[in-house]
């Protein structure tokens, strides 16, 4: 489904990833993990068409899909939700949902999804005419989600769906996820927070400064010696703290 | 009475500046662009009315409506998208030079010196209402600008490219990320702000009778400070601005001491400076609103 | 697109020496050239002076300003009611009798001028670099407008709509090379103190800036001063060049002419201030002379009015399209061998 091969991205003279390789199958819920400036956000960005590569590529179904602008990415099953969730804030939550389907243009179809996000989401359903502005945190974050389904996307980027959420919510938006895997979506999911990431995913990245440092199956990622040493850098770890 | 008089008379300059500040407030939303080329959509537009006198009345309208729509589409293919990812002063500068080559390529055609037309000048007369001296033109400018706002505020609720233009100005990455297409908002807003600014010219035309080829320049000036009053990238914002600013312009015409009267926009543009020192984000926006 | 590039390392008194000879060799050679074309020299020479002035302050600031043309106008006026004879004033104008009495020579009146559009600078920088953004550039605009509307109004000191007539013609080729060379190692010596330094850091980000110590208010309004003294200087040149002033001189049209000069050489660098004004100049001259007309094979071809600006919007926006920081971007021109970025 998503196949990343050597992806360079420079800002200005900062090297932001230096040669990345990531494959991504069909229906997998993979993560990418890792401290905070390691790239991750960076990689999701580029993979969507906002910030431009230096060198590598990035197939998506198969097709080289660097340099195509962000709104071709997603009329060709592409969502991305990303951090700070960036709902339009002066628009109704309707319109904001709308806005998912801009790409699609059968009436019916884009109905019936609707009905399924506020079915996920029943709390947007009570919102539906009111201001996106002015829901909380964590009903925005369903609020992006639920608006990124609306393409009916192939593959879904996440950009730490659970920052600044209250547990309880972190849950109700990872059931989310869990339940989307189960209709054949495919998740691409970034995280700072390892525990909740690797019990998602099915494969984890570790990156770190830009690169790569670790790859496994997230059960067998969870807890080793290499593993702690990629993420905290070697010899760091301070076992009192949460890595979130 | 005068007071009324003067009321109608601020109302009806106020919306015929506040469709000059729609138009520069829309483009600035959409894509970070002070748009001083804005002025000579105005002025284009007079001229095309001016090349077809003795045509019936509509269709001169519309011819100028027509040229100037395609024209603001031009400006934004030509000049404007190649420089997208510029910079908003650099945009300025380069709208700066749109505005400049515009003026001259009229100038060359048409000559330096204001011509005479004879547009609507049957709209010039007045009726007596209650009293009152209302000429037809300022009763027709309220109602058309009233139709147009009524008109934008529908499009852009109820249409679907509406409702992306108003996603796009909040946020255009966020809008391109979820399929908005960004050539086709911008290309809609740049139309819109065509069709708004050639009923500016038609106002103009019908209220001044001449045209020349530097005739945009003080409305465009005029609805910048209106728009930057209402709060740059917020529609609500730049009407308001500018209704304001047509009764600022009002009052100080009506007002100021007799031997200060011709100051008048040198008034009306200290008072713009004082604005921007009390309140640089305009009256509409908050502060905390600048675009990642 | 040109990296933005830290603060170059040169000395910037070199560039200004290196530049001032360059314009040297023209003026000893535009010595040669016949009366008219001599005056298109002079012309570019006293462009040169205010587009110094602009580098001076948008150059080291990177926020553009609309208004300076306005300090041209008051450095102008000045000297024309300082200069002209008082009768001369008496019919035209209706100044208090001291003003009106007064006559001064150029070489005293323009100094005068010019520390009065400082003082200006000086009043108006107070409040206006306070502003931060899109905002500043807006409120230098709202000046210009203001100086005009003035100017074109104000009939007992300006003259109003009618033009100002009398004004001693006193700048002459080599007048007009001394003083951009003079308006160069003034922007040389500002660029080499500490202000200069500072402002130049605070370029890219004001919020950098002003996280590293910086007074950005401060700074701006020094280098604001300098700038529209400068500028004044050459509207002072320019006044006594042309030997009349209108309002209508100083206002959107020479904005539009300096900032593009300015633009097209690269604001970032004096060298390139010195290209902006030589490209502009000589494509406004040979246009000017399309448009005057010239035989050929025994018909006059001319081409209508207009060209020239045409022709300098096509240039002003081909390179905001190809290289948004001009012809020079930050490249300084240096003394062999010190070559640095």
């Amino acid at each position: 489904m998503l196949a990343i091969e050597k992806l360079q991205v420079n800002y200005g003279s900062i090297t932001a990833l230096r040669g990345v390789d990531i494959t991504v199958a069909k229906g997998e819920i993979v993560a990418v993990i890792g401290p905070n400036g390691a790239g991750k956000s960076t990689l999701l960005l580029t993979i969507a068409g906002v910030v431009k590569a230096k060198a590598g590529s990035v197939k998506f179904d198969s097709r080289p899909i660097l340099g195509l602008a962000p709104e071709k990415l997603a009329a060709s099953g592409l969502a991305l939700v990303p951090e700070g969730r960036h709902i339009f804030g002066s628009l109704s939550v309707a319109e904001n949902i709308a806005l998912g389907a801009t790409p699609r243009s059968d009436r019916d179809g884009i109905a019936a999804d609707t009905d399924k996000v506020l079915g996920m989401f029943p709390v947007l359903r009570d919102r539906y005419r009111q201001r996106a502005g002015n829901l909380s945190g964590g009903e925005q974050q369903m609020l992006a989600i639920g608006r990124a389904l609306l393409s009916r996307p192939k593959l879904l980027l996440l950009d730490e769906p659970s920052l600044g959420l209250a547990p309880l919510i972190v849950k109700q938006v990872y059931d989310a996820i869990y339940a989307l895997r189960e209709q054949g979506l495919t998740v691409l999911v970034v995280e700072q927070s390892v525990n909740r990431a690797l019990n998602a995913a099915d494969r984890a990245y570790v990156m770190s400064g830009g690169a790569i440092a670790m790859v496994g199956r997230s059960s067998e990622l969870q807890g080793t010696a290499e593993f702690d040493a990629a993420y905290f850098g070697a010899g760091q770890r301070d076992p009192g703290r949460s890595p979130a | 009475m005068i007071v009324v008089q003067n009321l109608i008379d601020a109302i009806s300059l106020g919306s015929v500046y506040a469709l000059a500040a729609l138009g520069i407030g829309l483009i600035f939303s959409i894509m970070r662009l002070i748009n001083f080329a804005h002025g000579e959509l105005i002025m284009v537009g007079g001229f095309v009315i001016y090349a077809l006198a003795g045509n019936p009345m509509l269709v001169m309208a519309l011819s100028a409506i027509i040229v100037v729509t395609i024209l603001a589409l031009g400006m934004e293919r030509l000049a404007f998208r190649p420089l997208r990812k510029a910079s908003p002063p650099t945009l300025l500068i380069a709208s700066f030079a749109v505005s400049y080559f515009v003026q001259h390529v009229i100038l060359m055609i048409f000559g330096s010196r204001p011509m005479g037309v004879d547009f609507l000048s049957v709209l010039g007369e007045s009726f007596e209402f209650a009293g009152l001296r209302v000429p037809r033109l300022q009763c027709i400018a309220i109602v058309v600008t009233l139709a147009l706002m009524v008109g934008l505020v529908v499009f852009f609720r109820a249409s679907r490219i509406g409702v992306q233009m108003r996603a796009a100005a909040e946020d255009f990455t966020m809008a391109r990320l979820l399929g908005v297409k960004a050539d086709r908002v911008i290309a809609v807003a740049f139309a819109l702000s065509g069709i708004l600014a050639s009923f500016v010219s038609l106002y103009l035309v019908a209220q001044t009778g001449t045209v020349s080829y530097k005739m945009g320049v003080n409305m465009v000036l005029i609805a910048f400070v209106a728009s930057v009053i209402g709060g740059m990238g917020s529609l609500t914002g730049a009407a308001l601005g500018g209704f304001i600013v047509g009764i600022v312009s009002v009052s100080l015409q009506a007002y100021l001491p007799e031997e200060l009267r011709p100051y008048r926009d040198a008034f009306v543009f200290l008072l713009f400076i004082a604005f921007l020192l009390w309140r640089p984000q305009g009256l509409l926006v908050r502060r905390a609103s600048e675009r990642v | 697109m040109a990296e933005p590039s830290t603060p170059v390392a040169h000395n910037p008194l070199h560039t200004a020496l290196l530049l001032a000879l360059i314009l040297l060799v023209v003026a000893a050679i535009a010595g040669f050239f016949p009366p008219a074309l001599q005056r298109t020299v002079t012309q570019a020479m006293i462009m040169l002076v205010v587009v110094t002035g602009l580098y001076t302050f948008c150059g080291n600031s990177g926020v553009f300003s609309f208004g300076h043309i306005a300090f041209m106008a008051i450095g102008g006026y000045t000297s024309a009611i300082l200069t002209i004879l008082p009768g001369k004033k008496e019919v035209a104008l209706d100044l208090p009798v001291w003003l009106e009495q007064i006559q001064l020579p150029v070489s005293v009146a323009g100094p005068v001028a010019v520390l009065f559009a400082g003082l200006v600078a000086l009043l108006v920088g107070l409040v206006f670099m306070r502003l931060r953004g899109i905002a500043l550039p807006m409120a230098t605009f709202a000046m210009l407008v203001i100086v005009y509307v003035v100017a074109l109004n104000w009939q007992a000191v300006t003259g109003g709509r009618q033009a100002l007539v009398g004004l001693p013609r006193t700048t002459g080729l080599w007048t007009g090379f001394g003083f951009a060379a003079l308006g160069l190692f003034v922007a040389a010596l500002y660029d080499r103190t500490r202000h200069g330094l500072a402002l130049r850091c605070s370029r890219e980000s004001e919020v950098a800036a002003a996280a590293t110590g910086i007074d950005l208010e401060r700074e701006r309004l020094i280098a604001f001063v300098v700038s529209a003294m400068i500028v004044a200087a050459g509207g002072v040149l320019f006044a006594h060049f042309l030997g009349t002033m209108t309002a209508n001189t100083f206002y959107l049209d020479l904005t539009f002419v300096t900032l593009t000069m300015l633009v097209v050489g690269g604001m970032r660098s004096l060298t390139g201030a010195c290209a902006g004004v030589a490209l502009v100049s000589v494509v406004s001259e040979v246009f000017r002379s399309i448009e005057r007309g010239f035989s050929l094979g025994g018909t006059t071809i001319a081409a209508p009015p207009g060209l020239q600006e045409i022709v300098l919007a096509l240039i002003l926006l081909v390179i905001l399209l190809l290289r948004p920081h001009g012809l020079a971007g930050d490249w300084e021109l240096t003394l062999p061998g010190r070559s640095q970025r």
